[in-house]
């Protein structure tokens, strides 16, 4: 096993450049999109229509900048279509008497958060106007205030589901996704050299060998896992500690979900060697599953957003958006072990499972 | 040392192989002939273990490896039709590792490596990465690599195809070197017969997955001792003069190629009479006329009626 795997080791020293560039392209896509400064809120252009007088439409930006989860910057409705025309914003928010309206130039995945934080905004100031309008004379706003920070009963609910409320960090989103995207391919190209042994014949070299067929599958297993899970922590460590991430204080528990998220892509990896055979298929077949994985387990938006219940069921069968839900769980929600315990065991469920249709595919021919 | 007995492979309700049994004696040099798809490689690769028959056996030393293949596979090496290296290591890295799992380390594994360097004449390129080699030096590492660990039997599928004359010349005096000089068994397919006559003590010849014959080249050849064989060279393919040919009783055999036509027919039959009368008549420009011994050339010829290329 042991020199099946440094074999593997080898090869890749001397053929590096499209295993370093999955870890790259990582960097470049977090750090591009997610920015470098945590404090920074995406700047969202609002404009006010006829029916919204100028300065209901100033206290309605400095309620929603309240949240400090956007920047909304009120502005001229001519000046806001403009920069959206230009593909200066990717969108722009327009104010009306008691609703509002989104503003695209092309389908951009910030709609959905946007919407999500809208939504919520609007419901919430909404009902404190209506409260407003019903008692007359009384600071609801500041009592509610009061209220939620010494509130005089607590209710902790607690579901088998375990849901909490929605929260979104763009850069946690980015940094999770993206890396566990790209680490499909690392870890999925990394194993198709199994496939290529087998198309060349190096394979039956091994096995005719006193090398055990189990050592065999070990150390290119081996080889793929160390390479997945190299290029995961190390990018999650250049955004903690070089971008200043907030991936929260329990790094061992993330560095145990990486661990399980490896395991049942590499299982997963096999499954699909065990299916498509050819070296060639391969190519086209891995970014197919990378990217539908990628889409419908929440990696390119947050899973929370999909109302799709057909999406939402695919999405139940992927590891990543088990892995995604337990990073999440880790660094946003700080879930307890036991919390955790569910999407790890899935993983390591998936993986199992995988690992074990995926070889008895690919032993069909063979001894 | 080594027998099979009434091997079968069937693929998918395919059978690619059928009660194919033969035999090699130690150090004995046996060739395996037959066109491609005769069914050659499924018949080595179950020999070598690598394949499992669908029914026969195959024994060494009289036991069978069907169920234990270590033994066998520790006295084997396979040097295989496709060039089974890593294209993007040295030569000197890929005999390390293959020496490797086979368990040798230290001055035993740098022994081994030079002398399998040696062997191929390769000594002097071995820190070069392989995919940079001919398609010649790339064959003669893929034989190094199968003599590593200095196995007792080896197995050839076709290890000169696509080769430049000089590297097959050289691959052949080596398998005769290590044949002759170190007493290695070989069992050597081909589909090249002046490989197999220069090669090998015996022969076995295959053709749609079964063994049609079997003997040294003389037992072959004496199978057309009342027959010989007439080259007839033609500047041109000439269809209507070959159909001309065939339609002679006497004649038993004709093949037409690029450069000419081939008879096999009985000793002593006059017919070049006729042959020159069809060829007036067709207006065939003959170059030249062989009266030769059966080769095991036209052996095959006889008994698949087809060329061993086709």
């Amino acid at each position: 096993m042991k020199s099946v795997f440094l074999l593997q080791w080898q090869r890749f020293r001397r053929a590096p450049v499209m295993m370093l560039s999955f870890l790259i392209m990582t960097i470049i896509f977090v750090a591009l999109l997610a920015g470098n400064n945590p404090a920074e809120r995406p700047a969202i252009l609002a404009y006010a229509d006829d029916s919204l007088p100028e300065s209901e439409a100033e206290d309605w930006v400095a309620s929603l900048n309240k949240a400090e989860e956007f920047n909304f910057q009120l502005m001229s409705e001519k000046d806001v279509r403009e920069a959206v025309a230009a593909g200066d914003a990717p969108l722009a928010l327009r104010l009306m008497d008691g609703n509002y309206r989104i503003v695209l130039a092309a389908d951009d995945m910030g709609r959905f958060v946007l919407e999500a934080f809208l939504n919520r905004k609007y419901r919430e100031e909404l009902r404190f106007q209506q409260v407003e309008q019903q008692i007359a004379g009384s600071d609801i706003r500041t009592e509610v205030a009061g209220l939620m920070e010494e509130p005089p009963l607590q209710v902790t609910t607690t579901t088998l589901e375990g849901t909490e409320e929605f929260q979104y960090d763009n850069q946690l989103q980015l940094l999770f996704g993206m890396t566990l995207f790209f680490s499909v391919y690392t870890i999925m190209f990394s194993l198709m050299k199994i496939v290529e042994e087998k198309k060349y014949g190096t394979w039956n070299r091994l096995i005719l060998s006193p090398v055990g067929k189990w050592e065999i599958y070990l150390g290119h297993l081996a080889y793929s896992f160390a390479i997945g899970y190299f290029q995961i922590v190390t990018i999650f460590i250049l955004f903690k500690y070089a971008f200043h991430f907030d991936v929260g204080d329990r790094f061992g528990a993330i560095l145990l979900i990486i661990a399980c998220y490896t395991f049942a892509i590499v299982a997963l990896s096999m499954l699909v060697m065990g299916l498509v055979s050819r070296p060639q298929q391969l190519q086209a077949v891995v970014p197919i599953i990378a990217t539908g994985m990628a889409m419908i387990g929440g990696a390119f938006w947050p899973i929370e957003l999909v109302n799709s219940n057909m999406l939402l069921a695919i999405s139940k069968i992927l590891p990543i958006t088990y892995g995604l839900d337990a990073l999440k769980g880790v660094a946003i929600y700080d879930r307890s072990w036991q919390e955790l315990s569910e999407p790890i065991s899935i993983l390591l469920l998936i993986g199992v499972v995988c690992m074990g249709i995926g070889i008895n595919l690919m032993e069909r021919r063979t001894y | 040392m080594l027998e099979t007995e009434e091997l079968k492979k069937v693929f998918k309700g395919k059978t690619a192989v059928e009660g194919a049994s033969l035999y090699l004696d130690k150090g004995e040099s046996v060739g395996l002939l037959g066109p491609n798809g005769a069914g050659k490689s499924t018949t080595i690769s179950m020999i070598s273990t690598l394949l499992k028959p669908t029914s026969g056996d195959v024994r060494l030393n009289g036991k069978s490896i069907i169920k234990n293949p270590s033994e066998m596979r520790r006295i084997l090496g396979v040097v295989p039709q496709e060039i089974a290296l890593y294209g993007e290591l040295t030569a000197y890295e890929n005999l390390k590792f293959f020496g490797r799992i086979y368990g040798l380390s230290g001055k035993a594994l740098e022994g081994a490596i030079q002398r399998s360097l040696e062997l191929v004449g390769l000594a002097e390129r071995q820190k070069e990465i392989v995919k940079t080699y001919s398609g010649g030096m790339k064959r003669r590492i893929n034989i190094a690599a199968a003599m590593m660990h200095e196995p007792e039997i080896i197995i050839m599928d076709e290890p000169t195809v696509g080769i430049d004359p000089q590297s097959r010349s050289h691959i052949l005096e080596m398998v005769r070197q290590l044949n002759h000089e170190k007493g290695l068994t070989v069992l050597y397919t081909s589909h090249y017969m002046e490989e197999v006559e220069r090669l090998c003590d015996r022969v076995y010849i295959m053709d749609h997955g079964k063994i049609i014959a079997s003997g040294t080249k003389e037992e072959l050849k004496s199978i057309l001792s009342s027959e010989e064989t007439v080259w007839i060279e033609l500047d041109r393919p000439y269809p209507a003069f070959f159909k001309d040919l065939q339609s002679f009783k006497v004649i038993k055999q004709a093949v037409e190629t690029e450069k000419g036509i081939k008879l096999i027919l009985p000793k002593g039959s006059r017919i070049l009479g006729e042959v020159f009368q069809a060829s007036e008549r067709h207006q065939v420009e003959i170059i030249n006329v062989n009266v030769q011994k059966p080769s095991l050339e036209d052996v095959f010829l006889h008994l698949t009626g087809r060329k061993l290329r086709d």
